[in-house]
């Protein structure tokens, strides 16, 4: 059991997850889209969203510090452990309170704006169940296990991370895991699963981020691009002898 | 120095892109040029993509005729786009293109629709039924049929379900055979005209309205009118021009000077021509908007006229009293005087009669008193003349030249026989009509001239004098002299009653007695009414008025119209340019007229054909004479002539003299009668006459409710009878289908009904015994049909289209293939021809059938009354001859086992007689000839030889063969023809196009211009816009009446009688006095009383499109009714309430749009919203709320029904009684539960 859920589990997850970005940018260009919901509903929508993302950022980051840097590095460069500890839990609550919080705002927008509501689909539906679960038994291993020390205390560095880092040295140590409160374990093995979801989801959006706004001009021309093979979308040019009006000879 | 981008840190940001990018960034970090990256424009170009573009249009009766690209992607029909190729106007002028309106962008929605008719359904308890009896009989569908319909509990019991739901999905050969035999079976038991058809507006879609119309005819069923029956049809048109609804494209309103928007509110109607009227005011044109309310053209207007609903007659009676005081009487204009001189009746010559009534010894005491009478005509006088041909049929003038009367050329004496030949024209030679008497009178009359604008509507009089001078032994007087008494505009040593001046309200017509009725002030009325003129001085006649239901769906409008015409034509305005009447309501101009009428009519094959006026057919068949409670007495001018009289015994009378159709006609089938004929060995005509006199034989129209009377068949095509145009719908659901109906007024008492017509106590219900609808969606009609066909739309058929607004002919080119199991109305029709014929093998071989026809209007029939005196040939003061007092009666012989041949092929009459269209024959043996190898010939059956109609595409062309408009050889032909009658040139009108012929392949590739042709009035030649009469005032052709000119006299005996020998203001109805309705404006428990008005819905076309959900979602979604702001406060209604509208025809309910542009007093509910779509069950009888016409009844015009009287006298959407509807009143309450239920 704990191969499959700590081992197969996994690697199955992460293959659907780079596969399936593979299939959606190929085929489904149109729809990498998160279909924003701003035009039906901006007041709770401005607050709730910079909430959650600028949240999630916070919490993507403490992952990175958390999972991808062994705590032997940490160490090294003279980061106590319970200065470690103070880092993550100023950093990490807030961040992890604010994606919350958001998160709940959105939902609960969702859900009672009917224009919005009606514009939400089952996808959608499922992804929240998922990724709300995610983020809540993550809260909740914060609060629950690194604050209040509920069931002793763990250092997540010591398993989990390892763990984790394991999976991609193609070396996994599924043992780690078994080992872990159950709350941590839940919380991966969602993770893993909404990694799964992902790319079929409107979550790809995170993918399609618009950095490069950041420099962009305001006003972008296109001219034709007359190379063969430039101007090719999703239909290739019809014959026939009733041709569209608007395309040139 | 470069702005840059707003604050320095985004500027430094953006500034940076230039060095991590290929593209170029302009200097002031503004923009970035990219070269490709266009992938994503596949997004849109797939959008917008499509396989193919197919030129149709849409056939909606809506006028606007519009061309439409329609995309085709994928197989699918994705949406529409106007075309803009239209042929150009020419220089310094707009052009036509492009037209299209939102609701025909709408259209492709249609063709998926959820409510489209995709398969053929049944009546399910009917489908049971006679799959049961097909057995039980042995496989006969007509001893099935028969077996049903004769069976009075089966009978009822479908007939009860109409309505209900229970539509059953069937096959079309099982429906076919229904309704094969259904028709079968009623020839052959009641004769063919107990079965009718009805689709209206040959104009929108011509081959699908012949599809069923030649069947019928060929089997001898009658075609219902539509013109008069959608109460569009101006009467006024018949009785002052002759001619019926011949009006100018919209591009003529671009040469007008003044126009004037009375009743027609154009931009909501007339969408794609519309923007004529808005560019023509940069001309310098001025535009002045009659309406009660502030409708959408009003806000384009220089002045806008808020006269109150249905008054508008009071209004255009007192601009002519101020037109005829100051060009008329204060002075002469050469330019009126030349024009009535020769175009109008002005100057004719009318005979006093003494007045036997009392009326006038009230009024100025002393001296004898007289009222307007007869025209005099030769054969009343002591000159040559008198023994000329058609004597009694030339009225005569006083020639100011010698001093004596003359007979002017051009009258109807002249139009017909053999004297005529080249004299029938408006060259008065050298005659110099007398417009007046004055001057050359020998003495004053006082005549009694009635008027109406009393509040209850009852009668006085008022005496005014007239100059006159003897002749004959009778006092004679001109028309302008009888004017210029009935407006009230004195002359010097005029006796009488005169009003003291403008200002003087006391007596019409003057604008301050105008302002009491209407509102308007005086002032405004006096001033438009010198600027009319004076444009009409100026210009030489360009004063345009465009008019339409507005001021047509009254009861009294050919009063209104009468009125509205005096001002444009005494001014010289008519028949030109610019100038003129323009009545806009349905999509009325069939321009290849000819062709069109005989093949829908199958006049190739049989004539004549049985029309019928639908008015008058529903009045009698849905039983709502016998609700009537309104007597011609209620019309006539209190001078008795219809005392004892009912509208019911006016019709039974018009029906016997052979003035109106009346179908079914006899109280015995019309193939029985032949059959005794033979056997008796009488001719057909002889013998019914001798049944007739003896009483053996009586008019079906004077005992409506027995068995053998009654309607039997009713199809609809291209039509909603039951969700748009039935007045009275709920009589139509309780007697005519025999079904739930919302009918609460009680039947006529004793001493209010019709005294020459049978009264049984039982009323029967439901005597259709099929009622049978073809159509794309589902509608009121579908709903409540026996049968339902599924329609192709105007995507999937070939047909062509043309309209009153401008001068080209488009088709309809199918974009699919109709899907589903749709099919065209041809091959629908055709299928039901094919099954008909094999069935009649059996049943009914070939028989011969008595037609009875009216006398024909364009004929010598015409010449029927002289005098227009009525005589009854049943109380023996005339003998009865078929074709004189009684109808024409011919005997057709049906060979019903070839319908299908004769259907799909040109019958022999085309070659052997010819055709004859508004009086003038033509030879058409080249254009038959043609066609033959055109389309084709038949081989075997009756058509061996003929040429074929086997698709629509054959039909087509072959309609467009057949008429000058669109065979230039025929028109110059026709024209060739003209001129030996009128000794005057006219074929150089169509020389220029002698040689062209527009084919249905010319059509596919662009809108063509149609060519100037006899079939009307008015000229195109050299590229000019068409506008009416323009012949007419140019080659002095006569106009179609008895004087040959315009006519504001009319003095046939009934016009007499009530009143309206000249243009009189009529008000609406008084709905409290004739039907107990409650007074306008009081209040009680059921609401306030209001004005019921039925205008134009901006988000349908009638009943189409309002389904449709692109304009369900741009309207409110469903019933509504617009009020003013004060009634809605009366009533206590917010916008958007639940209201429910009662009165004794039936209940609707709807929600309130509360508006401060509606007057107080008045309500609309825009006309054919249909209750389909979001309509409740009433909290007034728990059932659906109804149509608009729920709340509406029929009321016919006596004068409506006269005939065999020159311009009075019948033809098919010529003249008639019509449905009007505008005088109704209703109680208007907000519902006490918001809380509606389906």
């Amino acid at each position: 059991m704990s191969t499959f859920l700590w081992v197969i589990f996994p690697y199955i997850c992460l293959a659907l997850f780079v596969g399936g970005h593979v299939w959606r940018y190929r085929y489904d260009k149109f729809g990498w889209t998160t279909r924003s919901s701003q035009l039906y509903e901006d007041r709770l929508l401005r607050i709730g969203s910079p909430l959650f993302h600028f949240g999630m950022l916070g919490v993507v980051l403490g992952h990175v510090m958390g999972l991808v840097v062994p705590q032997a590095a940490t160490d090294a460069v003279g980061l106590s452990r319970s200065a470690y500890h103070t880092i993550a839990l100023v950093g990490g609550i807030p961040a992890g309170i604010a994606a919350v919080a958001g998160l709940a705002i959105l939902v609960y927008r969702r859900r009672t704006t009917g224009p919005v509501f009606s514009a939400t689909t089952t996808n959608d539906k499922v992804m929240y169940l998922v990724l709300g679960s995610v983020i809540v038994l993550g809260i909740w291993n914060t609060i629950a296990g690194s604050v209040f020390h509920f069931g002793g205390e763990y250092n997540y560095r010591d398993g989990v991370s390892p763990w984790f880092r394991s999976i991609f040295a193609l070396d996994p140590q599924p043992e780690l895991m078994a080992q872990a409160p159950f709350g941590f374990q839940a919380h991966a093995f969602l993770a893993f699963l909404l990694f799964a979801m992902w790319p079929f989801t409107r979550l790809v959006h995170v993918f399609s981020a618009p950095l490069g706004y950041l420099t962009r001009p305001y006003l972008v021309y296109r001219s034709r691009d007359e190379r063969p093979g430039a101007t090719s979308g999703s239909r290739p040019p019809r014959r026939g002898w009733e041709r569209p009006e608007l395309q040139r000879k | 120095m470069n702005p840059g981008l707003d604050g320095p840190l985004t500027n430094a940001l953006v500034g940076t892109r230039r060095y991590f990018t290929r593209s170029e960034v302009s200097d002031d970090n503004r923009s970035i040029h990219a070269k490709g990256g266009r992938a994503g424009d596949a997004f849109y170009r797939d959008r917008w993509s499509h396989d193919k573009v197919v030129r149709s249009t849409h056939g909606v009766n809506c006028t606007g005729s519009c061309s439409w690209k329609v995309y085709v992607k994928d197989g699918i029909i994705t949406w529409e786009a106007q075309q803009t190729d239209y042929p150009s106007t020419g220089a310094d002028r707009p052009e036509y293109e492009p037209r299209g309106c939102p609701r025909g962008a709408a259209f492709s929605w249609y063709t998926y629709s959820p409510t489209r008719v995709r398969f053929p359904y049944v009546r399910g308890v009917l489908l049971e039924m006679f799959r049961n009896a097909r057995r039980a009989v042995g496989g006969d569908p007509v001893l099935a049929w028969a077996s049903i319909v004769q069976d009075p509990d089966q009978a009822r019991r479908y007939k009860s379900a109409r309505g209900k739901g229970g539509l059953v999905r069937s096959t079309w050969e099982e429906v076919v055979d229904i309704i094969a035999a259904a028709h079968v079976y009623t020839v052959k038991r009641w004769g063919p005209d107990r079965i009718a058809g009805f689709s209206p507006i040959p104009a929108m879609s011509p081959v699908s309205y012949a599809s069923g119309a030649r069947f019928l005819e060929l089997i001898g069923a009658p075609m219902l009118s539509f013109y008069d029956w959608y109460a569009d049809l101006p009467n006024a048109s018949p009785q002052m021009f002759g001619d019926q609804t011949d009006v100018p494209e919209s591009g003529d309103w671009w040469d007008a000077g003044y126009l004037i928007m009375w009743g027609s509110n154009v931009p909501l109607t007339r969408t794609p021509d519309a923007h004529w009227m808005t560019e023509a005011r940069y001309r310098g044109q001025k535009v002045v908007a009659v309406s009660p309310d502030y409708a959408e053209n009003v806000k384009f207007a220089d002045e806008w006229v808020a006269a109150a609903p249905g008054t508008d007659g009071a209004l255009a009676m007192s601009m002519g009293h101020v037109i005829l005081k100051e060009f008329f009487v204060d002075q002469q204009v050469d330019f009126f005087t030349r024009y009535n001189q020769h175009y109008t009746d002005l100057p004719f010559l009318v005979a006093l009669e003494p007045d036997t009534t009392d009326a006038g010894a009230a009024d100025d005491g002393g001296g004898a008193a007289y009222r307007p009478g007869k025209y005099v005509v030769a054969g009343d006088l002591d000159i040559p003349e008198s023994t000329s041909e058609n004597a009694m049929w030339k009225p005569a003038v006083l020639d100011a030249r010698t001093g004596d009367v003359a007979i002017p050329n051009g009258s109807i004496g002249f139009r017909y026989g053999e004297e005529g030949w080249g004299r029938w024209n408006l060259d008065l030679g050298d005659i110099d009509p007398l417009l007046t008497v004055h001057g050359t009178a020998t003495g004053t009359a006082r005549v009694v001239l009635p008027r109406f604008d009393a509040l209850d509507g009852k009668v006085s009089h008022v005496s005014r004098g007239v100059p006159v001078r003897r002749l004959g032994g009778r006092l004679v007087t001109t028309v302008l002299d009888l004017m210029l008494a009935q407006y009230g505009v004195r002359r010097e040593g005029m006796p009488g009653t005169w009003p003291t001046g403008y200002d003087d309200p006391s007596t019409p017509a003057t604008p301050a007695w105008q302002e009491e009725i209407t509102s308007v002030p005086a002032e405004q009325v006096v001033r438009l009414a010198r600027e009319w003129a004076e444009n009409a001085i100026d210009t030489g006649g360009r004063g345009m008025i465009l008019m339409g239901a507005g001021t047509n769906h009254w009861f009294h409008s050919d009063q209104i119209y009468r009125a509205m015409l005096v001002l444009t034509s005494i001014t010289g305005c008519q028949g030109r340019n610019g100038g003129g009447w323009a009545h806009y309501v349905g999509q009325e101009k069939i321009r290849p007229i000819m062709g069109f009428q005989h093949m829908a009519f199958a006049l190739d094959w049989h004539r004549p054909p049985r029309h019928m006026n639908q008015t008058a057919y529903w009045y009698v068949n849905t039983s709502q004479y016998r609700y009537d409670t309104f007597t011609a007495d209620d019309v006539d001018a209190g001078t008795g002539v219809f005392t004892g009289k009912g509208v019911m015994d006016l019709l039974a009378q018009s029906v016997r003299l052979g003035w109106t159709p009346s179908y079914p006609t006899f109280n015995r089938s019309s193939l029985v009668l032949a059959d005794e004929a033979d056997a008796a060995g009488m001719a057909p005509a002889d013998y019914v006459v001798d049944q007739l006199t003896t009483g053996a034989l009586r008019f079906a129209v004077e005992d409506p409710e027995a068995e053998e009377n009654h309607p039997r068949i009713l199809s609809l095509w291209r039509a909603n009878l039951l969700g748009s145009s039935a007045k009275g719908n709920e009589y139509f659901l309780k007697h005519l289908l025999g079904t739930d109906n919302a009918v609460t007024a009680a039947q006529a008492p004793p001493d209010q009904r019709p005294t020459g017509i049978e009264w049984p106590d039982d009323v029967p219900e439901g005597k259709l015994d099929l009622l049978m609808t073809i159509d794309f969606r589902m509608t009121s009609s579908t709903l409540f049909s026996d049968v339902v066909l599924p329609a192709a739309t105007w995507y999937e058929k070939h047909d062509i289209n043309t309209t009153d607004m401008h001068p080209f002919v488009h088709s309809f080119n199918p974009a699919i293939a109709p899907p589903w199991q749709s099919k065209t109305d041809w091959e629908a029709w055709k299928a039901v021809a094919k099954r008909f014929s094999e069935l009649a093998v059996d049943h009914l071989g070939t028989r011969r059938d008595v037609v009875a026809k009216p006398l024909w209007h364009d004929t010598p029939e015409a010449m029927a009354t002289v005098h227009g005196v009525v005589r009854d040939w049943r109380t023996g003061e005339v003998e009865p001859v078929p074709g004189r007092t009684l109808p024409v009666l011919v005997v057709a012989e049906r060979d019903y086992t070839a319908v299908f041949d004769k259907m799909t092929s040109i019958g022999p009459l085309m070659e052997t007689v010819g055709m004859l269209t508004k009086g003038v024959p033509y030879d058409v043996d080249r254009e038959v000839e043609i066609l033959r190898h055109r389309n084709g010939v038949a081989h075997g059956g009756a058509g061996d030889g003929q040429p074929r109609l086997q698709t629509d595409i054959h039909v087509a062309d072959a309609i467009l063969h057949l008429s000058g408009t669109t065979n230039g050889h025929l028109a110059t032909h026709g024209f060739k023809n003209v001129e030996k009658r009128t000794g005057t040139p006219l074929h150089d009108l169509a020389a220029e196009h002698e040689g062209k012929q527009i084919t249905f392949a010319d059509t596919q590739v662009a809108p063509v211009p149609v060519i100037t042709s006899p079939e009307w009035s008015g000229s195109e030649s050299g590229g000019r816009r068409y506008a009416p009469f323009t012949i007419n005032i140019e080659r002095l052709k006569p106009f179609h009446t008895l004087t040959g000119r315009q006519q504001f006299y009319l003095d046939h005996d009934w016009i007499l009688g009530m009143g309206e020998a000249l243009p009189v203001y009529r008000p609406p109805l008084n709905m409290t006095e004739l039907f107990g309705e409650t007074a306008l404006g009081e209040q009680n428990a059921l609401g306030v009383s209001v004005r019921y008005l039925t205008p134009h819905n901006k988000w349908s076309i009638h009943s189409e499109y309002q389904d449709n959900l692109f304009m369900l979602s741009l309207s409110r979604g469903g019933q509504s009714i617009w009020l003013s702001d004060v009634d809605a406060e009366k009533i206590g209604v917010r916008d958007n309430d639940w209201v429910e509208a009662v009165n004794r025809n039936g209940v609707v309910a709807a929600r309130a749009i509360v508006s401060h542009r509606m007057p107080e007093g008045t309500v609309y509910m825009h006309h054919a919203q249909d209750r389909l779509i979001d309509v409740p069950l009433t909290e007034t009888h728990g059932r659906r709320g109804g149509i608009h016409n729920s709340l509406t009844r029929i009321m016919m015009k006596p004068s409506h029904i006269i005939g065999g009287y020159a311009q009075l006298a019948y033809f098919f959407n010529y003249i008639g009684p019509t449905g009007n509807n505008r005088d109704e009143v209703t109680m208007i309450r907000r519902r006490s539960n918001q809380d509606v239920e389906y």
